[in-house]
């Protein structure tokens, strides 16, 4: 780095050409590639091709060989009936049965031992979905669900203990797991729909894929955690690895395995709508109607039918993890439910009662429907002002400054001058190169589009988020109250938000963009929350006996301790906020999500697949950046 | 043998060899010498302590015997049979048979019962459940855990759990014994009971024992030797006695200091060799002097120590037993 320009009569010394170098090289690269660009900013699109038409022709291509070719009819095909076959049959199975059997089930499995509260909790949940007149979808979706986790479970197991005891294996899989959670599941879908065609199987590969991260991270964390004496006191017994791994470290695993079954369902549920865009069964199309005929009271008990499977699913697995044989039941309660269980089979299939009576249906939830319609007529002298401000003021100047006011460029030099100041030449050349591939494929304006509206829903996001978490933290109470309507929201499907945004504001950015802060402050509340109670009570105290005011110690000592933590929940607001975005490109959103949809739904590969790689490279600008600016904030650590 | 942690361990062993100290080497190559250039024997039946402070090396040490860490230079031989070059099959199959380790957290299976962390040994050698668990209750009985068989180990206290990890090294019946301060992390208490315990056991068993401690007087309660270990080097190797009487170091006297002599030392350690041999009052050699003090007090004529043989070796008087006390304090 050069300071030669440097226009100043005073001698600088080292100390100044240090401090201030760098944003002399940011002002004067600015100033010299706008001048030389100037205004004319259209990213030179030369690649737009190389990648399109080639992959263009593979969609083709694969389409029409899809029946005959040997990749298909001896490896795709394979995998894709097995899949089908699963799917359908736990589908099927659970609809041969009477709807009261599987209510059963779904409380005894808890039952078993002795989780009483969950086995009523799981029963509760399927009761719902049947009340409101969802129990077709919500087996069709149970179905698909299970199968999917279970696959996950079955390919992430093994990868997770391979990591576990190979730490070269971890470390190449890491960059992979970190790449499958950060990509957008939607990105998946087009591929998969390439692959696989249209229905159940694109969904459920798609679902493996994204919740199998989880499986393989926490299995060879838990594997790992397992207390080195006791793997050296098995080692010392004479115990070979594989017994050594089956009979202390794998059991010793299996609590911290569930958590990561718990994540895993929680990730899947969030896929079960999107999947109905490529022809997946279940509760997803109830959703999607809603949407399209804006009865935000029907999406609702919808999504929370959806809410329910992810319950039941939850606490059947959880159950398998109490392992103290003191609480199971006795056999011969077993054996005497089991018979009951028959016994019900029998008396409902003879009795024709299968299906579950329609007690109540969609009417219930009219008023809310007549609520957010009455607030939509109401509240327009609220609503319009602020949908007007969002966009006028700060998505139109910001879109526009950043594509036609400042040269292309002049965006990428300043991108990678702040990667570069934050964490160093590694990550600004990997976001200079992100980003002229995403100009060269001709995604710039798209994508920048997309990045605008997920700044904004960002920031908007942290500016309740992180006082609303500080509040939380600081306040038991208040976190009694807000815990739980948390973790409601975090549960609900992410479209569902969008239905009463587009009531209340109609199609556009604006709507995408509420729905967006809603779905992604959640995270940024509870981390901030927790990073404010995760300050040492100690450093408070010293601070208290020092005489500082309440004021004084949350800015002085509760705030900077907690800052790495809150900036890790920013992170992932910032991720959620982008998965979100994308959705809203259902809503009229535009910009890259839209253009994903449209890719879907015409069947435009070569262009889905470009829209797509913009995604996953914003998607890792963005993750890897906050993340660097995260890791800045944490104190220096004692050195080993 | 020699453990040297790092990157060029043979450049730092001939640096040490050349005379340089641990820092020094550290400094010259990036390596940790943990074990250097110790030599060591036990004998089958005894006890051998090796106590040091923490970064002594000691724990090293035991795990380099027992190759849970891998030695960088050196032989361990076990009957004879060169455990160093044995590979991953054939060591299992001598650790299943012949080695056992107790470990000082315990080390324990939280998801197995306490009947099943005994029989684990048994369990991965293959014996049936009818016949492992058999074997595992005869031992929980002997270390006094009848009746928790059905327990999970985190359902008892400190002291309780290592008699579970003591059962689990028992059980398979072994001829080595590793104990890598098993006992530092229990109540002094409990401690107390815990090495009351081992020393029943081992005079009914007669195993043999390595045992690691940080603790002088486990040491000296324990050992029939004892290794004072410092800085990855043997200071001194002897009987207590032979510890407190000539300490061979200042680091060695250290912690001698404190120990009452006339506790340790057995009138066979003070004694006046051969001299004048009365027969009158005998005392056997391995009587502690704390013992003799009320006889010698009683009347002050000298007593005969006996060996084991009941032959006259010396004789003790007040003279030698006042010169003890006033060292002492």
């Amino acid at each position: 780095m050069t300071t030669a320009t440097a226009p100043t009569n005073v001698v600088p010394t080292r100390e100044w050409v240090r401090t201030w170098a760098p944003y002399l090289v940011l002002v004067g690269g600015v100033i010299v590639l706008q001048w030389s660009f100037g205004s004319g900013g259209v990213f030179p699109a030369r690649g737009d091709s190389v990648l399109e038409s080639p992959i263009d022709d593979a969609g083709a291509w694969l389409r029409s060989n899809r029946l005959s070719h040997p990749v298909f009819t001896s490896f795709f095909t394979p995998i894709s009936s097995f899949v089908s076959a699963v799917i359908s049959g736990i589908g099927n199975l659970l609809l041969w049965l009477p709807w009261f059997v599987v209510v059963a089930i779904a409380f005894l499995i808890p039952a078993r031992v002795r989780m009483w509260r969950a086995g009523t909790v799981a029963a509760g949940a399927l009761l719902y979905t049947g009340l409101i007149g969802l129990w077709d979808e919500t087996m069709r979706t149970l179905a698909l669900m299970s199968a999917a986790v279970l696959l996950a479970v079955v390919i992430g197991l093994p990868l997770g203990m391979w990591a576990a005891l190979r730490p070269r294996v971890e470390l190449a899989m890491r960059p992979v797991l970190d790449a499958m959670q950060t990509i957008p599941a939607f990105v998946y879908f087009l591929p998969l729909f390439m692959v696989f065609g249209i229905g159940n199987v694109p969904a459920a590969v798609a679902t493996v894929i994204y919740s199998l991260p989880p499986v393989v991270r926490l299995t060879t964390l838990g594997i790992k955690r397992v207390s080195p004496q006791a793997v050296e006191a098995s080692k010392m017994y004479g115990a070979t690895t594989p017994q050594t791994l089956f009979k202390v470290q794998l059991p010793m695993a299996v609590p911290t395995i569930i958590t990561g079954l718990s994540q895993t369902i929680m990730m899947a549920l969030g896929i079960v709508v999107l999947a109905t865009l490529v022809g997946a069964e279940g509760l997803g199309s109830p959703v999607l109607q809603s949407l399209n005929q804006r009865r935000t009271g029907r999406g609702i008990a919808a999504g929370l039918a959806i809410v329910a499977v992810a319950m039941v699913l939850d606490r059947v697995w959880r159950s398998f993890a109490v392992r103290d044989p003191s609480q199971r039941v006795t056999r011969r309660a077993g054996l005497l439910t089991i018979a009951g269980l028959l016994g019900g089979v029998v008396i409902g299939r003879a009795l024709g009662s299968v299906e579950f009576p329609t007690v109540w249906d969609w009417s219930l939830f009219d008023p809310i429907d007549d609520a957010v319609v009455w607030a939509r007529d109401n509240l327009r002298w609220l609503t319009r002002p602020f949908s007007d401000f969002i966009v006028v003021r700060l998505y139109l100047p910001a879109r526009d400054f950043l594509t036609e006011t400042l040269a292309w460029p002049v965006v990428v030099f300043v991108a990678g001058w702040g990667c570069w100041r934050v964490k160093g030449p590694a990550l600004a050349t990997f976001t200079v190169g992100a980003m002229l591939t995403i100009g060269l494929i001709g995604m710039w304006e798209l994508s920048i589009d997309t990045l605008v509206q997920v700044i904004i829903a960002t920031i908007l996001a942290v500016i309740v988020a992180v006082p609303l978490g500080i509040w939380v933290g600081r306040n038991r109470r208040m976190e009694a109250v807000v815990g739980p309507m948390l973790d409601a929201l975090q549960t609900i499907p992410s479209l569902v938000y969008i239905i009463p945004a587009v009531i209340l504001f109609t199609v556009g950015v604006v709507p995408g963009i509420i729905a967006t802060v809603l779905y992604a402050m959640v995270p940024g509340v509870r981390i901030t929350a927790l990073g404010i109670r995760e300050v040492p009570e100690e450093s408070v105290e010293a601070s208290r006996t020092f005489g500082a005011t309440p004021r004084q110690t949350l800015l002085g000592v509760r705030i900077p301790l907690a800052a790495p933590t809150i900036m890790a929940g920013v992170n992932q607001v910032i991720m959620l906020a982008l998965a979100m975005v994308i959705i809203s490109g259902l809503v009229g959103g535009g910009a890259l999500g839209f253009e994903t949809v449209r890719a879907l739904k015409r069947s435009l590969f070569g262009w889905g697949f470009e829209v797509g790689l913009a995604l996953v490279l914003i998607a890792m600008i963005l993750d890897r950046f906050t993340e660097a600016v995260a890791q800045r904030m944490q104190p220096p650590s004692a050195t080993a | 043998m020699w453990k040297v942690f790092g990157p060029r361990t043979d450049a730092a062993i001939e640096l040490s060899l050349a005379g340089n100290s641990r820092a020094f080497v550290l400094d010259a190559t990036g390596c940790t010498i943990g074990v250097k250039d110790v030599s060591l024997g036990v004998h089958p039946g005894e006890t051998f302590v090796v106590m040091g402070l923490s970064g002594s090396g000691k724990s090293t040490l035991v795990r380099c015997i027992a190759r849970l860490t891998e030695l960088t230079r050196g032989q361990i031989l076990l009957d004879g049979l060169d455990l160093t070059a044995m590979d991953e099959r054939a060591l299992r199959e001598v650790r299943r048979k012949k080695l056992s380790m107790v470990f000082q957290h315990f080390g324990l299976f939280p998801h197995r019962k306490v009947i099943d962390n005994a029989a684990y040994g048994l369990e991965v050698q293959g014996v049936n459940k009818t016949l492992r668990h058999q074997r595992a209750m005869e031992v929980l009985e002997v270390v006094g855990l009848e009746g928790y068989e059905n327990h999970y180990p985190q359902q008892l206290s400190g002291g309780m759990q290592q008699r579970v990890g003591l059962a689990r090294a028992l059980t398979v019946d072994p001829e080595v014994l590793f104990f890598d301060e098993p006992f530092s992390a229990l109540d002094p208490l409990i401690r107390r009971d815990m090495q009351d315990e081992l020393i029943r056991l081992q005079r009914a068993m007669q195993r043999t024992i390595v045992f690691i401690t940080h603790d002088f007087a486990e040491a000296i309660k324990l050992g029939d030797r004892i290794a004072i270990m410092k800085d990855g080097e043997f200071d001194q190797v002897g009987t207590a006695a032979e510890l407190i009487s000539a300490p061979a170091t200042e680091y060695v006297k250290e912690f001698t200091k404190d120990i009452p002599k006339v506790k340790v030392l057995t009138a066979s350690a003070v004694m006046r060799r051969g001299g004048d041999v009365d027969g009158s009052r005998c005392v056997s050699f391995d009587d502690s002097v704390e013992t003799l003090l009320p006889l010698l007090l009683e009347d002050p004529q000298p007593l005969t120590v006996l060996d084991a043989g009941h032959k006259p070796i010396g004789s003790i008087d007040r003279a030698v037993v006042s010169e003890l006390l006033r060292s002492d304090r």
